[in-house]
Formats: C-alpha cells, structure tokens, sequence
C-alpha cells in the first residue's frame, strides 16, 4: 500500500527537479513579488501540539486567484522527549525537501525567502486544498524523523496573520542565527563524526563542531545532531570530546581516539583550528582550500567556484589536487565558507590577520567576518596578479604579515659547507616543460646516459 | 654552449657541446652530450602494470567473468574460418581443431573487437600523423580546461603523462603493437579455453579507449575544438537545416581532416556563406565541433535518406561507417564522389598528386564518377570548386515525387521479400497497396521507423526504390526536420568532477548514463530521447556521443525545442553533456577514471586494476548502446566491461553472441572484501549483470535504474537509487520490483517516501535487516587496510 494512496497526486524522489513556469502554475505562494512570507518550524512541549492537526487561517486554494501570488505562511509545530529547540533548523530545512517531493508542487528558498508554486495540472487532478499538503508533509516528516512525536501545520494566506507571523518569524530567525555564531566549542560535551566522504576519502573524518562546519559546507553542528539521532547506525555519529589537550590549536583527546580508529590507525591525532602539524583532514568535496604561500608567508584562500589563477599561478584544481585525499597535508587545508566566518578560523596560524589574498567573490560573502582593521589589507585577484605584487600590496596596505618578515630576517640559513658537486646549466628552453609553479622544483633522471669525450685530461695541481 | 637538433639529431631531445667548464673533478673540453629521449618524471609513483602485455591484467578480467559468467548465444552454428571446416559447433561437438561454441563464439566477438578497436586506432594513427606532419611532434596538448588529468586512459594504461604529440605517438604504437597480438591469438589452433578469449577481449577493449583517448585530445588541441566547454554552441541539426539554394558539400565518416580542409578552403576564400557543409556521422560532429556553422544532418542511418534527396552537389567520404554502395548511390544523383581515405577507395582512380584544376574538370565533366584524393588539403579545394561548379547544372535533378511514388507502388507483386528482407520486420508491403490507391499515411510513417539499410530494395524483384519512396511520402516531415545539438565538448573538466563528488557522495545524484553508439533502430531517435529524458528529469547526469548524441537532439517538444535547449550542458545533475564524435567516447569512460583518481586520490599511473576495482564497486554509471551496427561499439563497450561499467544493448543485443550476466540468486558470487577489516562479507547482486540485452525501451529504462547501484552506495544514495528502479519498475511492470529485497541493507536504505510498501514487500520476501552489509568493497585482496 502507497503512504500517498489518498493524494491525487504522486509524491516521490523523482518529483525534486521538477520547474513550474509562470504560465503552468495556478498559484504562486510568496515569490520575490511578496513583501510576507515565511516557513517557521517551533518546538513545543507534548501538551502543546495536536498531531496531525492541520489549521488554515485565511482563503484555502480554491479561494486564490488563478495566476496569482499571495503573501504566504506555514507554522509547523513539533513536539517529543527528543526534539529541542536546536533542532528547529534541521527540521524547518526539511519542508523544503519535502514539498518538492510533490508531483506539480515548486518550492524555493528557505526562512523568509520561499517561493511556492501549485500547477494547474495537478490542481485539476485534486491537489485542491492545503490538507492534502498537510497530509504529505505529516507523513513524510513521521516516515524519515520518528523522534518527532507530534506535529502540527498552520497555512496563513489571510495577508493580516501573514504579517503578525512573518514579524515573530523575524525575531525567531535571528535569535536562531545569533545562538549558533554565538555558540562555541567550549561549552558543548560532544562534536560529530561524518564518514560519508569515506566511499572516496577512505582515511577521512570530518569533526564537525559549532565552530567549525563540515568541509562540504552542508552539515553544521546541529545537523550533526539531528542526522544522528535520525539514524544512529548511520555515518554522522556523535564524538565525545574528552579532554582538551591544546586550547590554541584545538586538541582534543575523544577527537584523536575517534580518528584513530575511523581512520584505522593512519591518522592519530587532529588539531582543529590549525593548517599544520597535525591539521583537519580534507576529503574531495571541500567548499575552498587555505594554501599556504612561503613567500610571504602568509595564506592565500579559493573557492570551488573560482575559475582563475590564484595569485601563486595555481588554480583550485591543481591546488585541491595537492589537498585532497583524506590525508594530512601542511600548508593545504580543505574548508567551508561558513568555517571561514568561524571565531576558530584558522586560530593557531593567526586567523584573518595571516591571510593575505582571496578572490573577490568569497570576500565579499564573508566581509563582515573578517576582523574591520585587516579586510582592506587583504587582496584579491582585482588588485595583485602575482607574488611580486602581492608583496608589494601587503607592504603598501601595512598588512600584519609585513612584521613576520621583519622578525624572520635575521634567521639566515647557513650556507651549505660541502663543495658543490658539478652542475651543468641548460640552455633555457632545451627541456620541453613549462609552467613549473613557485616552490617546485625540477629532478632530471639521466638513463643509459652515454658522455663520449674525445679526450680526457688528468691534471695534478699544486696549492689545492 | 649551443644546443642544436638537426640532421642526425633530430631524434635526440638533448644535444649539449660545451667548449670548456671546470670543476672539483677537472676541466672537460669539447664534451658532447646527447639524450635520446627527455621523459619527465612526477610524484606519483608508477603503478604496478605499465603498458600491459595480453595477461598482465587476466586475473583480474577472470575475476569479473566468474561472477558474470558468459552466457553464449550463437548467431551461426558453424566455424567457417579454415580450410578443414565447415565445421558444425552444436551441442557439444568440437570443431577440426577441437574448438568448442564457447571457444568459438568467444573468439568471433574477440575478431569483431579487434576489427573495431582496429578502426578507432587506425583514425587515431592517421591522425596523429597527419598533425604531427603538419605541426609539429613537439606541438603541446591542450585538452580541457580546468584539468590536469589531460589523458586519463593513456596514464592509467601506459603509465606516462602525454605532453606532445609526440607522447601521444609513443602510446599508439604499444596499442598498434597489442592489436596485433589479439588478432594473431584468433588463428587457428592456437586458444583452447574461451574465458582466455573473453580475457582478450578486455584487453582490446581497454586498447581501444586508449586509441580513442589520443585520436580525440590530438584534434582538440591542433584543431581547436571546444575544451569542454560545458556550454559550447549549438549547432544546426538535420535534413531541414540544410539551406537547399546554395552549393551543397555532403561529408560522411569518421575522420575530420579532409572537412576540416574543406571549412579552411572556404573561410579563406570568403565563400563560407555560399557552399552548405554538412555531415553524417561522426565527421558531422568533428566538423561542428571545429566550426559549428557546419550542419550536422543527422545519424549514419540517414545516409542513403540525404543522398537520395538529390540535395548534395558532392559527396566527400573519409572512413568507417560509409555506405559500401555510396559510390553507385553518388551515381544515381549524378553527384561526383570524392574517397579521401586509404581504408575506402571504392575502386576511384587515384589522383592525389594531380594538379586540382585538372580533378575538378574531369569530375564536373563526368569523365570519371569520382576519384581518390589522399590529401586532405587538396580535397578541401576540389570539393569546393566541384560543388560550385555542379550546382548550378543541377537544377533538374529532384528526388523522387510523391505522384510517382503512387504510380511505382502499382508495379508490387505482394510477394513479401521487402518485409523478409527488412531488419525490423516492417510492414512495407502493405504499406505499398495502400500507396497504389494514393493513402501514404502508412509509407509515410515508415519514415520514423526505416533505419534506411536498402535490404528491402535488393529483395524487390521489381528493383521498386522502396527507401525513396518513403521519403516521397514523408517529404513534409523531412522539411520540417530542423533542431539543436549542442557541439560536442570534448572531454569533462576535472573541476566538474570535483564538483558533482560530493553530490555523488551524498546520493543527490543517482547516477550517470552514458548513451553512445549508432542509431539504427526503429523509431529514429524517438527511443534515445526519451531514455535520455527520463532519466534527465531524475537528475541523473546524462553523458552522449556520435549517433546517440544526434538522436537525441532530432527529437523536439511541443514548442519545437530539442533535449539539448532544454537541459544544460553541464556534467550535473540534470545535464546533458554531447562529449562528441565516436571516439569522444573515451571521455566519458576517461570521467569515471577521474572520479576515482581525483576524489580517492588513488593513483591513476599503471594502475589500472584497483582504478577498475573503484569505479566498479563505487561509481554508479551505466551506458546503452540502442543501435545496431558497428564492430566499433563491441569494442567500446569491452573497454567498459574491463573498467566494471555495464553496458545494455538494445533488441539487437543477441547478435552480439554472448551477454555477460550475473546470477543473482547465487550469494556465493556476490562476496567482497571489506578493505578495511579483510572480512569477506555478501554485497548482494549490484550491479547485477556487465552486459544485457534489453528487448524494449522500458526494460531498458528499469535496467538503468538498477544497474546504477554499487556495493558502495551510502544509504542516502542506496535509498535514491531504490526509489528510481522501483518507481520505474512499478510503472512499467505494474508492481513492486521481485528482487527489492536483495537491495535493501538496512532500514535506512528504505525510501521514506515509499516506506509502506518497501516494508511490506520486504515483510513477504523474508528480508532480515543486516543480511547484506555496506563495506568499503573491493574485489582485491591486497587493497585490504587492516585494523591496527
């Protein structure tokens, strides 16, 4: 028997790519041309929800207009010993997912953003009213999260409760945003493991703490939470943090027994907030990569989306290359936008004020993060094309970096004691590669290599 | 110190004279240094088999063929092949040589792969040296952008990273040398045992990526064609596109030189606007691909279709897939054929080193009906000049009309030879008697169904032109067939690998189709389309090649659009990517290497058993050949095998002698290594077969869908995979899938949105949850890592 055998309409996976255009629809919930709309999800205790309990305030479908958009709410309230208010996000997510899952049924956008979009089609077909909607996301919510005991919808079109709600829903949004970027490391008891990327990183583990997302960009601390309790037997797992070992760096002694062991033996010991030593593993699907830069000593980052050359000459492939594979590399660091507007940003290396060049795009998206007195110091590929430039940018702008070259300086390697062996210089051009970047350098293996002199002279000589 | 490379030189990298320099050990004096070779070295470490001779990789092929044992179906009983036969193979006799049918049929498809692989290297070598001559050995290779792994299959086979051309040389010759090893293996009295030849078969399969790999990087990098370009143009596609007014340059097969000769003669004579190009078959890709003003007319089964409609002016053929009666058919039109490959001369007097004015004259005054011309250079200049020459006396010459359609039906004798004789069995007898009295409903509608082979013609005791006919009556639909392709793109960037990864890895992404081959089916490209739509609206990522990739652009929705305006051009989810001509094909298998290689970081150098053992066990990807034909496709379709990629034919499929097919119910064949404890656990039956017949569109359709699931898959993405293969089942079979049971590993692995049902099904099927486990599979014991 279908869980869906009472809806007009098919409700599956396959639905989810589905686009509904202007002239398909017969109603646009919210949309960019409405001021109010929201979806808002609220734990509540057990004798505050009815379950199942399904609430219009305002006209039902029928009582919209064909062609229309109308200001737009959907209240969901969930109960359970197992629902806590952190998980309020998690599930609000869902519903995106979820609608989508609706054959004719478009959903876009999250929070105070969402665009909904009914088809004729399946109104025609009886997709007519906001009890079937209901009906499904009821469902489909018991079906996947069974830690949600009760659960309660609320549809407002009626444009004066739209607006009351979409008020709350403001207030509720933004305390949800100010707890998590308030919340931090320290005063939680366990982080999370995911395992997922194993199927390609075999040896990685991404430990994902308030403060420091998944490098995928896509799992937070919270979604941690709810994806292990959803699946306990699943690959998102809790880890124990147990002692702290380096505040700094960010060790801690339950993280190192579980990468320990998820790693079967090859990493054994994981410092969270640092690009070296013994820094976070990346697996391939990281969101951007901290490279390091020895000639100015200082981090460069890029994003997946950055098609250019960064400002070492190398582009996100070749430098995720150099990243990726689950392994522990110094200098090459996988991470996520979202880690970058972390507090623990790279905090062992010297976090924002050891950055020194980014591409504009991602800049922009995390400005506000970055500490007012270096964001002008560091550049992007607007301002410098290479080392030289950046060097003088950094030097120009009064970056923080300048006074680590000043304080390297007198820390002059010695020259090397024993007598060179013979080198040989070639002619430039005679070895056909090109485009050797900064910081690699060239070993050329001669085989069977035959020298032919037609003399050879032995000399002794006096005094040496 | 100079530096020199000339006269008996020129096969030396280095050449070093040094007049004086001194050191520590002495002072050397007119030292000269010479090295033969410069090849360059990089971190990752060489692989365990370096251009691999026929056995190196036997083990692993047996592996694959026990589990999916191979199951023969003989298309003839009897061996023909020596002078002691015939000799009848049935039950279980044995041939003079003491051959077996398994031996025999083994060794039929391993003579069929060779043939193809023989093709594509040959194209490759041609090729190569054609641009090697032209350019330069030491020309760089430019392949995509944003990519590094430039040749996957030639690192992953020969175990080197191809910087020149001449890199390029280094790995066709090891190809070149191993073809003939295979061949020399099918002489009789030799092979006694037919998985050895179906091990060989492997091996030629794997050649064959290889020769595909550097015929296609070669041309994209001298010729510049698109470097994967996710959004490169869209080209003009079929018969309607073809602007019937000016002089007409019709270009059939494979290998693009010659077109290309012809675009450059035309652009530098600024009369581009005034000669119509436009192709069949692959070189329509490759000459789109280098200029997308090009037209491409449409798949190889419409070569007879264009001919006879009198609109080409001069016919230019290169090689493979070239109607062996193209010559006569030329005839027929009064169109003057132009041969311009050594593999397909036609009898044409050879005139290659004659001045063109002098071609030109003795073609357009019909002394000779063709001619032989080995310079691609010199083709370019004469088709052009004989096509402008010819269209203008050519205005009398119309294809057949539909009245005299009306008046030849007349002459049918009803005996039925056209419809004995039609390889899809079609009705063109009656199709006939209801033409005589002036109905071409039926005649016409044969259109969507003919693949214009001409068998029915030959059978005709009255020679009635049964193909012209049909074109006759469906001359409406003909104009009205106009639409987009996007030009083919080359090879997948490896940010886009990167990219879809982690989509991959979550299950967002179901998996990835490949559909490839020719498109001689019934139905034109209606069938392909809607493979290809389906499975684009479940956001599967949708990969196209040669005749394939055209069929599915002629098909066009309500609003006239084609699949490629409607979907992106983006290796993602819900993308349709046209990676180009035939030997394109080796991007799409070389994707799947780059998934292993740039996720998992597992070195790609030589290495080419744990990189199969990746893709097989974790990379969810399925091709289908739906059409009949070329030798080509076995081959391509045996280096798919090798690398752990199932293929499906269509209804023709049994004509390839013998499936590769799992038993799913023998859980002794579906174990595995859990790499990271060493445990041999059950996986159950995914992917369940290596090679398929289906005999129709939707079983083709749930055959995808299943065969999409690997022992790997998380249970987000197992739960993706299931709700596909059981929506699909259910809708074309009308029930819950028999073998659900053998997919599901857990309760997690269960649709949420079908969980009633899947629970039920299980319930009944006796389905106990952790039966099957979720490993880090693999097939080789020694990539086991064990728990410290």
């Amino acid at each position: 028997m279908s869980m869906f055998e009472d809806i007009p309409v098919g409700v599956s996976i396959i639905y989810e790519g589905e686009r509904i255009r202007g002239r398909e629809m017969q109603v646009e919930l919210g949309g960019p041309r409405e001021q109010y709309k929201f979806e808002l999800v609220q734990a509540r205790s057990l004798d505050e929800v009815e379950d199942g309990k399904i609430t219009i305030i305002g006209p039902d479908i029928p009582g919209l207009k064909q062609g229309t958009n109308n200001p737009f709410g959907l209240l969901v309230e969930v109960a359970g010993k197992e629902v806590e208010k952190d998980l309020e996000g998690v599930i609000e997510r869902r519903i995106h997912e979820y609608l989508n899952f609706i054959e004719g049924f478009m959903h876009l956008n999250q929070r105070y953003d969402i665009q909904l979009r009914l088809s004729k089609k399946s109104y025609e077909r009886g997709l007519n009213t906001f009890n079937l909607i209901g009906k499904v996301l009821y469902r489909l919510f018991k079906s996947e999260m069974p830690f949600i005991e009760k659960i309660q919808f609320t549809f407002i079109t009626d444009p004066t409760a739209v607006k009351e709600w979409y008020e709350k829903a403001m207030r509720v949004y933004e305390e949800r945003d100010a707890r998590a970027r308030g919340m931090s490391d320290d005063e939680v008891e366990v982080f999370y493991g995911c395992t997922l990327c194993q199927s390609f990183a075999p040896t990685h583990l991404c430990v994902i703490t308030p403060q420091r997302y998944a490098n995928c960009g896509a799992i937070s601390w919270f979604d941690g939470r709810a994806t292990a309790k959803v699946d306990p037997k699943g690959p998102v797992f809790e880890i124990p943090k147990g002692a702290l070992i380096d505040p700094v760096k960010g060790e801690y002694e339950g993280v190192n027994r579980t990468i320990q062991v998820k790693s079967l033996g090859e990493i054994q010991r994981v410092q969270l907030y640092t690009a070296f030593g013994y820094p976070h593993t990346s697996c391939g699907c990281f969101e951007g990569v901290a490279f390091y830069i020895p000639e100015v000593d200082g981090f460069g980052l890029v994003h997946r989306g950055f098609k250019g050359q960064t400002v070492n000459g190398l582009d996100f492939v070749t430098l995720s290359d150099l990243t990726a594979g689950g392994r522990q590399v110094d200098g090459f660091h996988g991470v996520s936008i979202e880690y970058m507007r972390s507090p623990k940003f790279l905090q062992a290396d010297g976090g924002w004020s050891r950055i020194v060049w980014m591409p504009s795009e991602i800049k922009e998206r995390v400005k506000d993060f970055i500490p007012t007195d270096i964001v002008d110091k560091i550049a992007t590929e607007k301002e410098v094309a290479n080392l030289e430039g950046l060097r003088s940018f950094l030097k120009e702008r009064g970056h923080p970096i300048v006074e680590r070259w000043i304080e390297a300086k007198p820390v002059e390697a010695e020259a090397p004691k024993e007598v060179a062996a013979p080198t040989l210089e070639l002619p430039p051009g005679i070895v056909p590669i090109q485009g050797i970047p900064a910081g690699m350098g060239l070993k050329i293996i001669l085989k069977n290599a035959k020298i032919r002199a037609e003399r050879m002279i032995i000399r002794v000589e006096r005094g040496k | 110190m100079e530096s020199r490379e000339s006269g008996d030189l020129v096969k030396r990298d280095l050449s070093l004279k040094i007049g004086e320099f001194s050191s520590t050990l002495g002072v050397f004096k007119d030292v000269e240094i010479q090295v033969g070779r410069i090849l360059e070295e990089w971190e990752e470490p060489l692989g365990p088999t370096p251009f691999p001779d026929i056995t190196a990789l036997r083990e692993w092929d047996l592996k694959l063929l026990s589990r999916y044992k191979p199951f023969y179906m003989p298309f003839c009983d009897l061996c023909c092949l020596c002078t002691f036969g015939k000799c009848d193979l049935t039950g279980d006799k044995r041939g003079a040589c003491g051959i077996t049918m398994a031996g025999q049929q083994s060794r039929i498809v391993l003579l069929a792969c060779c043939i193809g692989a023989s093709a594509h290297t040959e194209h490759a070598r041609a090729m190569l040296n054609h641009l090697i001559e032209e350019y330069g050995r030491d020309t760089p290779l430019d392949v995509a952008l944003n990519t590094n792994v430039e040749a996957p299959h030639t690192r992953l086979v020969c175990g080197f990273r191809p910087r020149t051309l001449r890199d390029l040389d280094d790995a066709l010759s090891y190809v070149e040398s191993q073809i003939v090893q295979l061949l020399a293996s099918t002489a009789t009295g030799q092979e006694g045992n037919n998985l050895d030849y179906e091990s060989k078969v492997f091996h030629v399969g794997m050649l064959d990526h290889v020769a595909m790999e550097i015929a296609d990087i070669a041309q994209i990098s001298v010729l510049g064609f698109p470097k994967g370009e996710p959004e490169a143009p869209l080209a003009d596609l079929g018969f309607g596109a073809i602007d019937t007014s000016k002089p007409m340059i019709l270009v059939i097969g494979h290998e693009v030189l010659p077109s290309v000769e012809i675009v450059n003669y035309l652009m530098d004579q600024g009369l581009f606007g005034e000669v119509e190009v436009g192709g069949l078959c692959c070189t329509a890709h490759d000459t789109a691909r280098y200029n997308k003003r090009a037209r491409i007319i449409g798949p190889i089964s419409w070569e007879l279709r264009f001919i006879r409609s009198g609109i080409p002016d001069v016919v230019v053929i290169d090689k493979q897939c070239v109607r062996t009666d193209v010559l006569l058919e030329c005839k027929k039109i009064g169109s003057p054929l132009i041969a311009t490959s050594e593999m397909s001369c036609h009898g044409l007097p050879d005139r290659t080193h004659d001045e063109p004015d002098k071609i030109v004259e003795d073609l357009v005054e019909r002394r000779i009906p063709g001619a032989l011309i080995l310079d691609p250079r010199k083709v370019g200049e004469v088709a052009v000049k004989v096509a402008m020459k010819i269209a203008p006396r050519r205005e009398g010459v119309r294809p057949l009309g539909v009245e005299e359609s009306g008046e030849l039906a007349k002459r049918c004798r009803h005996c039925g030879e056209c419809t004995r004789a039609c390889p899809n069995n079609l009705p063109i007898m009656e199709a006939m008697s209801l033409a005589r009295n002036g109905d071409f409903t039926l005649l016409s509608s044969l259109y969507d169904l003919c693949v214009s082979c001409g068998r029915c013609e030959s059978a005709c005791p009255e020679d009635l032109p049964i193909v012209s006919m049909i074109n006759a009556a469906a001359s409406k639909k003909i104009a009205e067939e106009r639409s987009k392709i996007r030009v083919g793109r080359g090879a997948i960037q490896d940010v886009e690998i990167r990219e879809v990864g982690r989509a991959i890895v979550f299950g967002e992404i179901p998996g990835v189709l490949a559909l490839v081959g020719c498109a001689n089916y019934p139905e034109g490209g209606g069938d392909v389309a809607r493979i290809a739509e389906e499975f684009l609206k479940r956001r599967f990522i949708v990969v196209a090649s040669g005749c394939a990739a055209m069929a599915i652009g002629m098909t066009k929705d309500e609003e006239g659009l084609s699949l490629y305006e409607k979907y992106p051009g983006v290796f993602d989810a819900g993308g349709l990517v046209n990676v180009g001509s035939c030997i394109s094909n080796a991007h799409i298998t070389g994707a799947a290497i780059k998934i292993a290689n740039i996720f998992a970081k597992r070195p790609l150098r030589a290495n080419y058993e744990e990189i199969a053992d990746y893709i097989y066990n974790r990379v969810g990807a399925v091709g289908v050949a739906w059409g009949a034909m070329s030798q080509k496709a076995a081959s391509i379709a045996a280096g798919c095998w090798r690398l752990g990629i199932p293929v499906i034919v269509g209804p023709h499929g049994s004509k390839y002698r013998r499936m590769l097919l799992g038993r799913r119910e023998r859980e002794e064949d579906w174990m595995v290594y859990d790499a990271r404890t060493g445990e041999r656990v059950y996986i159950g039956p995914a992917p369940e077969h290596l090679f398929y017949a289906a005999e129709t569109v939707e079983e083709a359709i749930v055959m995808v869908a299943k065969l999409t699931m690997r022992p790997n898959d998380t249970s987000k993405g197992r739960a993706v995979k299931l709700s596909h293969y059981i929506d699909l089942y259910q809708r074309y079979y009308g029930e819950m899938p028999p073998d659900l049971h053998l997919y599901v590993r857990s309760n997690a692995d269960i649709p949420f949105t079908m969980r009633d049902q899947v629970v039920a099904a299980l319930e009944k099927a006796g389905w106990v949850e952790g039966k099957i486990a979720s490993p880090d599979p693999t097939l080789l014991e020694r990539l086991i890592r064990r728990r410290l």
